[in-house]
């Protein structure tokens, strides 16, 4: 059949299809510079720009200002203590819930998950009222109880700052630490046994070498997270004046009313923070550079646990106390205090009264911040499952020139901080260009897409290069046409991966404050903004009530979200 | 009924080139095999007859359609070209059952929906696979998802089928079936059949014409099976064909001697055979008790259908096997004893070069 075809038209479709493939390109290209290059050339130019012309004074003025270098200074600190503490818990932990003999492994594990899903700000908030200098609960108790003259803890100082970020960030170095030691072939231990070498030794030149490439990977994974954070030290620092160069930049920014003066200084500081981060990633490299082991396998083992025998029944404690101070302590403080008729009271049943949470609802902004939050979550979610699947297929699959800075381009927002996304998205998009989307939920929606397109890109990315291309040419050779093959064999096999893409952008979103701090306007404050401006205009167990229907609508999702992806059907 | 034709076809992968100036034609309705060492550039070949690789020049026919010409800038997309493929890792989609995956073709060229059904039923009653319609490919072993990509190959009654390498990952007995099977179905449909592969048995088995292709990717000979084992062109084919014993042939004074660190007189060795390598077929050397050529057994290993020996002519090894036929009229030889030898059919080529592709 069509044997007699014009071999004109035959001509004239082989060049169409070409065209297809670089359409997907251009679509590509074009959508990323909208997306990440406009905002991150709009920091840099007017960091060092001012009025179309060079200028470094702005520049260094931030630069040696005292409150500035402090702000760097800290930031420092709290990072690299962030950083070695949450390792050393991490890895801890890590190897014994992977490798010991620890009673009730599973539960615990699902507990050590929890601080992951969950907002550190909102943490910041419950040790915030537990420890705080001068009025924190716990510290009020003590005080009463031993007779002391002052307030025991006081969360508000960088040790605070470090232990709340701590408590939230170890288990990025817990988890990879975990599913690495799971998945290392068992024998490398038992010949090293064999051989004669002690349990002690087995682990010191064993285990935790074959595992460094896992442990350096979730510590830098802290290192630049707590770099770039702003929800913990803005909680506890603020009061005392401890500021961090995120926060440094809200400040900047908030005190100057949004004016144009005050985001270029915030745009000098953003580049003072890049540099920071930058500098941390080199650093790290040259310190944890080693190579990759393939001796850890995909497939999954059953590797020989390590009998704790006398250490058991303390190890066990000291596993549950930290749960209890880390996972259950914040939580159970937030929902108390939601319930507490004013803040500073005794928590005693007496006090309590669903009364916040009627105020909370009734205010017109609450339903409407979590309104706001869900349309930009869900809106980020498909966006970015789309165009992250879109980035990724052009990138293994059409592997045009420049792919290498296709890849780079739409992973770059995310190594960069969320303040200096925002400060960004507001040099863009507020009429600098003739556009202007301040102050609606579209430049909101515009920075997480930034922010979070690497996630679907990356997971699209995992699944394509599971799909071989002899699959799709399979398809095309069977008469289907380059957009049919797409269509019916190459987006189907990747769906799941595109879906739990989805989740990973939504459910951060929908917890997120530090992006949206900045670029909320009177009508489109997000969940995470509404919580943190309740608690910043002192009603206190307003915000803690509104925390708690969050952490609800998180855990709610969470299941879901489990539940959907523990039925998909592999393929 | 269709014949294809390759016309000096020219291939690069960036700078390297696969294959240049390579031509090639399968006849109408036979089965031809494509057969060369890893590498050399048939699944790229395949690959430019689908429309999957755009060659730099020459020109692609099937039947009276061109399906590419670089001159005349023709390029009929993959689609449109109507050759049923099996890839080599079968590229069944893991997400449709085996009946939507061999439905697929018919659903493209936009089917009756009746017409779709009953065809797909039918071919999946050739290749034995009516009792898994339901079953995704996961569910299926190696052999079953093979043959449902055969059926998918065949559903559409393409007048030229490619199967490049289908049955290499198939076990000894499933792939003497399957072959049998392909040799079927091509006598029931007619069909021009393309089959490329490196294993030279499977092709012998299969094949009505066979194509040699040398590493290089150029074309080395092309012929009938008996063409290629008995008049091979080269020494590329000689060698990538069977397993074969070389003995160099030197002269001293006015004769010809086998070379085996000893020199060897054999009579007949032709006059130009000078400096050249003698080589000969393991089935090709027999025993016979008057030849002048004495070799000792080193040791015999009994294989079934045949004993292999491992013989010392001189300082050289020798591989010999003799039939069970040859083994019940001649007698066999055991370790340790002298036997004469005589060659048949031998061939002569030049002596390799320092290092052969």
């Amino acid at each position: 059949m069509n044997r007699n075809m014009n071999a004109d038209l035959a001509a004239v479709d082989g060049r169409r299809r070409l065209n297809m493939d670089k359409l997907l390109t251009i679509i590509c290209f074009v959508l990323l510079f909208i997306i990440v290059i406009i905002p991150i050339f709009m920091i840099i130019y007017n960091a060092f720009f001012f009025e179309g012309t060079f200028s470094i004074d702005l520049f260094k003025e931030q630069l040696t200002a005292d409150k500035n270098l402090s702000a760097m200074w800290n930031t420092l600190k709290i990072a690299l203590f962030a950083t070695i503490l949450g390792t050393i818990m991490g890895v801890f932990y890590a190897w014994l819930l992977g490798r010991s003999d620890i009673p009730a492994k599973g539960l615990m594990r699902a507990l050590f998950n929890i601080p992951y899903m969950f907002p550190p700000f909102l943490g910041a908030m419950a040790w915030d009222l537990l420890l705080n200098g001068r009025s924190g609960y716990l510290n009020r108790f003590l005080m009463t109880t031993f007779g002391l003259s002052k307030m025991p803890f006081n969360i508000n100082s960088i040790a605070g700052i470090v232990f709340v970020e701590v408590s939230y960030y170890f288990p990025f170095v817990f988890l990879q630490v975990v599913s690495a030691l799971e998945r290392m072939d068992p024998t490398l231990e038992e010949s090293a046994r064999i051989a004669g070498a002690k349990q002690g030794t087995v682990i010191r030149r064993i285990t935790l070498p074959l595992v460094k490439p896992a442990i350096s990977a979730g510590a830098l994974l802290i290192l630049t997270t707590s770099l770039a954070h702003f929800g913990v030290p803005s909680i506890l620092g603020y009061a005392q004046g401890i500021y961090t160069l995120p926060t440094r930049i809200y400040a900047v920014i908030y005190n100057s009313g949004g004016s144009f003066e005050g985001i270029r200084q915030g745009a000098a500081l953003s580049v003072m923070l890049v540099a920071v981060v930058a500098l941390a990633l080199v650093l790290q490299n040259k310190i944890l550079s080693t190579g990759n082991y393939d001796i850890i396998k995909g497939k999954s083992m059953r590797p020989t646990l390590i009998k704790l025998r006398g250490a058991k029944a303390p190890l066990f404690l000291v596993a549950i106390f930290t749960l209890i101070l880390i996972v259950f302590v914040p939580l159970v403080m937030i929902v108390l205090i939601s319930f507490i008729k004013a803040y500073g009271l005794p928590l005693t049943p007496g006090n309590f009264t669903i009364a916040q949470y009627l105020k909370v609802f009734k205010a017109g902004g609450t339903l409407d911040s979590i309104k706001n939050s869900l349309i930009v979550s869900i809106t980020a979610g498909v966006v970015c499952m789309f165009l992250g699947t879109l980035v990724a297929y052009v990138v293994q699959k059409i592997k045009p020139k420049g792919k290498e800075a296709l890849e780079v381009i739409s992973v770059l927002p995310y190594s960069i901080p969320g303040t200096v996304l925002s400060i960004g998205v507001i040099l863009a998009w507020s009429g600098n260009l003739g556009i202007t989307l301040y102050n609606t939920l579209w430049i909101i929606l515009v920075a997480y897409m930034a922010r979070y397109l690497s996630f679907s890109m990356k997971t699209s990315s995992a699944a394509l290069l599971q799909v071989h291309s002899s699959l799709e040419e399979a398809a095309r050779v069977c008469g289907a046409s380059h957009s049919e093959s797409l269509a019916d064999i190459t987006l189907p096999l990747i769906r799941p991966a595109m879906v739990s893409g989805f989740f990973l952008i939504f459910l951060p979103a929908m917890r997120e404050v530090t992006t949206s701090i900045l670029l909320y306007g009177p009508y489109t404050r997000t969940l995470g903004v509404q919580i943190y401006s309740l608690r910043d205009a002192g009603m206190i167990p307003q915000a803690a009530a509104l925390a708690t229907v969050a952490i609800g609508l998180i855990i709610i999702l969470n299941a879901i979200v489990t539940q959907i992806t523990k039925d998909r059907k592999g393929v | 009924m269709a014949n294809v034709r390759f016309e000096n076809i020219t291939i690069k992968y960036g700078n390297h080139t696969v294959l240049s100036n390579f031509s090639l034609e399968v006849e109408s309705g036979q089965i031809m095999c494509l057969v060369g060492p890893s590498g050399c550039g048939k699944t790229t070949l395949v690959r430019a007859l689908l429309g999957l690789v755009k060659p730099e020049t020459g020109t692609i026919t099937v039947g009276d359609r061109c399906l590419f010409d670089a001159a005349k800038r023709v390029n009929v997309p993959a689609e449109k070209r109507n050759i049923g493929i099996v890839f080599q890792d079968y590229a069944v989609w893991p997400h449709m059952t085996v009946i939507e995956n061999v439905s697929y073709p018919l659903k493209k060229q936009r089917r009756p929906k009746s017409e779709i059904r009953q065809r797909a039923m039918h071919v999946l009653e050739q290749v034995h696979m009516v009792d898994y319609i339901n079953h995704l490919p996961g569910q299926l072993s190696g052999g079953q998802q093979q043959r449902v990509a055969i059926g998918r190959a065949l559903v559409t009654n393409s007048d030229v089928v490619v199967l490049d390498e289908p049955i290499t990952n198939l076990d000894a007995k499933l792939r003497e079936e399957m072959l049998i099977e392909i040799r079927m179905i091509q006598q029931r449909l007619g069909a021009t059949i393309l089959y490329v592969t490196h294993d030279q048995h499977s092709a012998l088995q299969l094949c009505d014409k066979m194509a040699i292709m040398r590493q290089d990717g150029s074309l080395s000979q092309y012929g009938t099976d008996e063409d290629i084992i008995l008049r091979p062109a080269d020494r590329f084919t000689f060698e990538f064909i069977g397993v074969s014993n070389f003995i160099p042939i030197t002269r001293q004074g006015n004769e010809l001697y086998l070379d085996c660190g000893e020199l060897i007189p054999y009579p007949g060795l032709p006059a130009d055979s000078e400096g050249k390598e003698m080589g000969v077929r393991l089935n090709d050397v027999v025993f016979d008790h008057d030849s002048p050529v004495k070799a000792k057994v080193i040791s015999r290993v009994f294989l079934g259908s045949e004993n292999s020996y491992f013989l010392k002519l001189g300082e050289r090894d020798i591989r010999v096997q003799q039939s069970m036929l040859d083994a019940r009229t001649l007698g066999t030889v055991e370790e340790g004893e002298t036997i004469g030898l005589r060659f048949l059919n031998p061939h002569f080529y030049s002596k390799k070069e320092a290092n052969p592709a």
